[in-house]
């Protein structure tokens, strides 16, 4: 028989996710429209009733996104410059009532090839923070992410929040999102650039993740690595470079469509790309 | 009873107190504070929710269910399946009449397209009526699905539409195609679009021994009370139909569907008032859709760029158990003179529901192909599209030859070209760059939907204190039934809004005919108009047969009724108020009756159209495909326009269609499964409000004589038409690319010059 359970307290829900293994329920916005037409008995954990796991703060060198922070949360937080594309992103995710709810680590937890929340924290290098009752470990995003609707989280395990690099060098980032209508889309591509520029302008490092093509949202290391010493230049991109990429046809476009697409966007990121 | 002559202006009225007027929505405060109730929102004491358990495929026989499992769900009342339904009295197979579709109401065991209800759990809540359907866990005896359009075996349907002939000629198209100095042939493809109100298709439904109060969303009351009553066996008087709010219906909320008639049916097996939603993925499957279609067009025209053939072949597609042909061909039949015209038709069946009619059935798909082809023969003639459309201007209708009733077209054209700026328009595609370097294209195309009338009774009555009350079972889905309608009937009794009451959204009232083809304010309005008259007809006899009124002996002069006052039309000093020729007769109502229905003679002389104009401006992204309407303004004229204000509200939603038409809907059909891919509002697009930033509807004055004594044409769907066709030619105007699969998404738009 299912259950349903709300605690207040982080033991309590580490003790049931021990005991039962329950699905996490945070935001809801992803786990709902899955369940409409064939509700399996599962357990849940509702986790929205937890105490201290929604402001997102600074501590130290990154940025605490913790797990009931939501995408609207991020879009009000002021955050510094370099990491533009996340306020981007947190603008185009869904409407603003999936805004308002939805979080941030259910998204990677949801782990859809499409989540728009996955490349720029990918290209930001973020860590996930993972607690059970076991204790809490920590692994890069890029290391949690395994497949389409897979992670690295253990059964007994909760994602408790995210870590995400301050920039330690002047910083620029974008997000960019691909879709068949302004607002309210599932994207064909999506993609984020991080730059950090030295002070001679050029740039000293550069990360890059694209989404949407491909069983999970890739890093392009070859972009990245014809990028740092270079000036922001679209004429640096090569085809070569979306190698890692692997998209499919589907309805919401067709696999040449969709690397044609993030060629275009990554040359328009770096040709927008003005040095910090 | 009396019967207003449809074709001259009642004796006894003076319009315009109130017909012309920009009301506000009637029920707009209501809707707006969440006080209208919708179908859904009533829950009678007792109730039981039931929930559909519908098929995964497309086509077999249901061979398994765990109807155990099921029943043994806490909550859960009972299970309703072939083999365990309230008996009907009539086969949901059988077809009297052309509005009448097959339904599938749990008769038997056979699948025949995907989201079919195979079986309905009822239970005392939603969750576990929803769980139970889960449990159902149905098994099936698969039939490969057949999907494939327009592959498949073709035929000649006997009809399209309600009752269009499947071939219609007009000259000899083969010798003006002979004859002709250019020739166009091209093909247009349209896909399955479903309807998706944003209200889904619901029913709470209570019987009372063999009496039925239901309360379900419909855009047809008396039709829906008349299927009921043949389906189970009872008088029509039993069956009592509350639609006061439709949260949208686009035709298909017209004929009562089967989830309907299945949540009557699981009240009557669980002795209990039973409410039945559909979710939104259900949608796609029992309540109709728009069939997708193949358009050949061949056009002819000579060295002036005079049409001198038009070649319209349709293949479209029905199910494999029920007709309906989208009939797309009728737009060739009436826009563009020509002196030969031949529309014809092919059909496929498919495992799907019965598609039926949606937002402007056929116009909408045949004139996003027309207006497509007749820009890329105006680009062949080197012609200025809308020069190209005036050199063929229809003086008469080609196809019949007969004068239209009234035809502002060419003001529509004037006023929006003039609005948009069109003449500025560059001749060759992909000559304008706006700031950001997007591809600019203007693009135009022609409206127009048919001037429809159906049958309607009304009732009016006008009390001894100088109120009235006017009653009709009109439906509002939105359009603005209510102001309206609610104009004309005080109009028609010549008092203000606030001194009488309208009356409408139920079965129980007189028969307003269906809220469908445009023609509910003509069709419902003529009936009120009528009704009106008829009571002031009464009220004049009464004052002018009375020596002691200042009105007696007006004869033949007669009188004008306003503002609650009758005056003797040849001597407006004299005259009397309603409530003094009521009081002085003792009598506390005058009660009167009016019917509207085609008038046959006007039919037979003239063809009766509304036009308009419309004309779009899209961006493209050179590099993405990526398109945005960035502009569209819209002139149309359709005779007397009731309320300015809602009428532009149908033009502008229309329009929004339009654009839906052309950028955005598609049902996908995996062919393996046979299933909508996306039966979803996530993936079935509809445009967002940030993609048309910018919408104008122009409301160009036309006068009509003939149509109807009030002058109504119909504003409901022809906003669709001319619209997606305009945005169409602006995208080939900004790129040079000619998209014939609609919907143009972005990757048609890339092609080998911009890589």
């Amino acid at each position: 028989m299912a259950g349903y359970s709300r605690p207040t307290d982080l033991a309590a829900a580490l003790s049931l996710l021990a005991e039962r293994r329950p699905v996490i329920l945070a935001g809801g916005t992803d786990h709902f429209p899955a369940r409409v037409a064939a509700g399996p008995a599962e357990d849940i954990l509702d986790i929205t009733a937890l105490g201290g796991l929604r402001a997102i703060e600074r501590r130290g060198d990154h940025l605490w996104v913790p797990c009931l922070a939501t995408w609207a949360d991020l879009g009000a937080a002021n955050l510094p410059a370099g990491l533009e594309a996340l306020t981007q992103a947190a603008a185009q995710i869904g409407g603003v009532q999936i805004q308002n709810t939805a979080t941030l680590c259910g998204n990677l937890c949801n782990a859809s090839p499409a989540a728009d929340g996955i490349p720029p924290l990918l290209a930001l290098d973020a860590e996930v923070e993972l607690a059970s009752l076991a204790g809490r470990r920590r692994m890069s995003l890029d290391a949690f992410l395994l497949g389409p609707r897979q992670t690295a989280r253990r059964p007994e395990e909760m994602l408790l929040g995210l870590h995400i690099p301050l920039p330690v060098a002047p910083s620029r980032s974008v997000f960019a999102k691909l879709g068949a209508r302004r607002y309210l889309v599932i994207s064909i591509v999506m993609l984020a650039l991080v730059a950090e520029f030295g002070a001679d302008g050029m740039i000293s490092r550069a990360r890059v993740a694209v989404g949407a093509c491909g069983p999970r949202a890739r890093r392009l290391p070859a972009l990245e690595a014809a990028l740092a010493g270079a000036r922001p230049d679209p004429a640096l991109l090569r085809r070569a470079h979306l190698a890692p990429l692997l998209p499919i046809d589907d309805m919401r476009g067709t696999a040449a469509y969709r690397l044609d697409a993030v060629a275009t966007l990554l040359r328009r990121a770096l040709a927008g790309m003005v040095p910090a | 009873m009396s019967e207003t002559p449809l074709t001259q202006a009642s004796a006894h009225l003076r319009h315009g107190a109130n017909i012309g007027q920009s009301l506000t929505r009637h029920e707009g405060a209501l809707k707006v504070t969440g006080q209208a109730r919708y179908a859904a929102d009533h829950h009678p004491a007792g109730m039981l929710h039931a929930v559909l358990a519908v098929s995964s495929i497309a086509r077999g026989r249901v061979i398994a269910l765990d109807v155990a499992a099921a029943k043994a769900h806490p909550g859960v009342v009972d299970v309703m399946t072939p083999a365990h339904k309230p008996p009907l009295a009539q086969d949901p197979d059988e077809k009297t009449h052309p509005f009448m579709f097959r339904l599938d109401v749990l008769q038997n065991d056979r699948v025949r397209y995907p989201n079919q209800p195979i079986a309905v759990v009822i239970a005392e809540t939603l969750e576990a009526a929803t769980e139970g359907a889960v449990l159902l866990a149905p098994r099936y005896e698969t039939e490969p699905a057949r999907t494939d359009f327009p592959a498949g075996a073709h035929f000649t349907p006997a009809l399209v539409g309600v009752a269009d002939p499947a071939e219609a000629h007009h000259g000899d198209v083969e010798a003006g195609l002979a004859g002709a100095a250019r020739r166009l042939e091209a093909i247009y493809e349209t896909p399955a679009q479903y309807h998706n109100p944003m209200e889904p298709h619901g029913i709470v439904a209570a019987w009372e021994g063999d009496t039925l109060f239901i309360d379900t969303p419909s855009q047809g009351l008396a039709m829906a009370q008349a299927r009921i009553a043949g389906l189970f066996g009872i008088p029509p008087a039993a069956v009592h139909i509350r639609s006061p709010y439709i949260g949208g219906g686009f035709g298909s909320k017209g004929v009562f569907s089967g989830p309907q008639v299945l949540g009557i049916m699981a009240a009557r097996l669980v002795g209990r008032p039973v409410k039945l939603v559909l979710r939104r993925g259900q949608m796609f499957g029992p309540v109709g859709h728009r069939a997708p279609t193949r358009q050949s067009f061949r056009l002819g025209a000579d060295n002036a760029g005079a049409l001198t053939a038009i070649g319209h072949h349709t293949v479209t597609a029905s199910s494999q158990h029920d007709d309906f042909f989208e009939p797309a061909g009728g737009v060739s039949h009436t826009l563009y003179a020509s002196p030969a015209i031949a529309t014809t038709y092919e059909a496929v069946r498919l495992d799907t529901g019965t598609p039926l009619f949606m937002r402007a059935p056929g116009k909408a798909a045949g004139s996003i192909a027309l207006e497509s082809a007749i820009d890329e023969m105006a680009h062949a003639c080197a012609m200025d599209p809308l020069a190209f459309r005036l050199k063929n201007y229809a003086e008469v209708e080609p196809m019949s030859g007969k004068p239209f009733s009234s035809k502002a077209l060419r003001a529509c054209y004037a006023q929006g070209a003039e609005r948009f700026g069109w003449a500025k328009r560059p001749l060759a595609p992909r000559q304008m760059r706006d700031a950001a370097g997007m591809l600019v294209g203007w693009g135009m195309g022609t409206a127009t939907f048919p001037a429809l009338m159906f049958q309607a009774q009304a009732r009016a009555v006008l009390r001894a204190d100088g109120t009235g009350v006017v009653e009709t079972g009109a439906q509002d889905m939105g359009q603005g039934a209510w102001t309206a309608l609610g104009q004309i009937a005080a109009d028609s009794l010549a008092l203000d809004p606030d001194r009488v009451e309208f009356r409408a959204g139920s079965s129980d009232l007189p028969d307003a005919g269906i809220a469908g083809g445009s023609a509910h304010t003509a069709t419902a309005g003529m009936a009120i108009h009528g009704a009106g008259a008829d009571v002031i007809a009464r009220l004049a006899e009464l004052a002018m047969g009375d020596e002691r009124s200042p009105l007696h002996g007006a004869g033949n002069a007669g009188v004008i009724a306003r503002a609650g006052r009758l005056f003797r039309r040849d001597d407006e000093s004299r005259s009397e108020s309603y409530v003094a020729i009521l009081a002085r007769a003792g009598i506390p109502a005058i009660e009167g009756h009016g019917k509207s229905a085609t008038d046959p003679a006007a039919q037979a002389a003239y063809a009766m159209h509304a036009h308009g104009a419309v004309f779009a401006e899209v961006t493209v992204d050179p590099d993405l495909g990526q398109l945005r309407v960035t502009r569209l303004v819209g002139a149309f004229a359709a005779g007397r326009i009731i309320n300015p204000r809602m009428v532009q509200s149908q033009y502008y939603g229309g329009m929004v269609w339009g654009l839906s038409f052309a950028l955005h809907e598609q049902a996908v059909i995996d062919p393996r499964s046979g299933r909508p891919m996306n039966a979803n509002l996530g993936e079935y697009h509809v445009p967002v409000n940030a993609d048309l930033p910018s919408i104008e509807a122009i409301l160009v004055e036309e006068h009509d004589a003939h149509v109807n004594a009030l002058g109504i044409k119909g504003v409901g769907e022809i906003g669709i038409t001319g619209t997606a066709g305009a945005i169409a030619n602006a995208v080939w105007h900004a790129t040079g690319m000619r998209a014939r699969r609609f919907p143009i998404t972005l990757d048609k738009l890339i092609g080998p010059q911009d890589n």
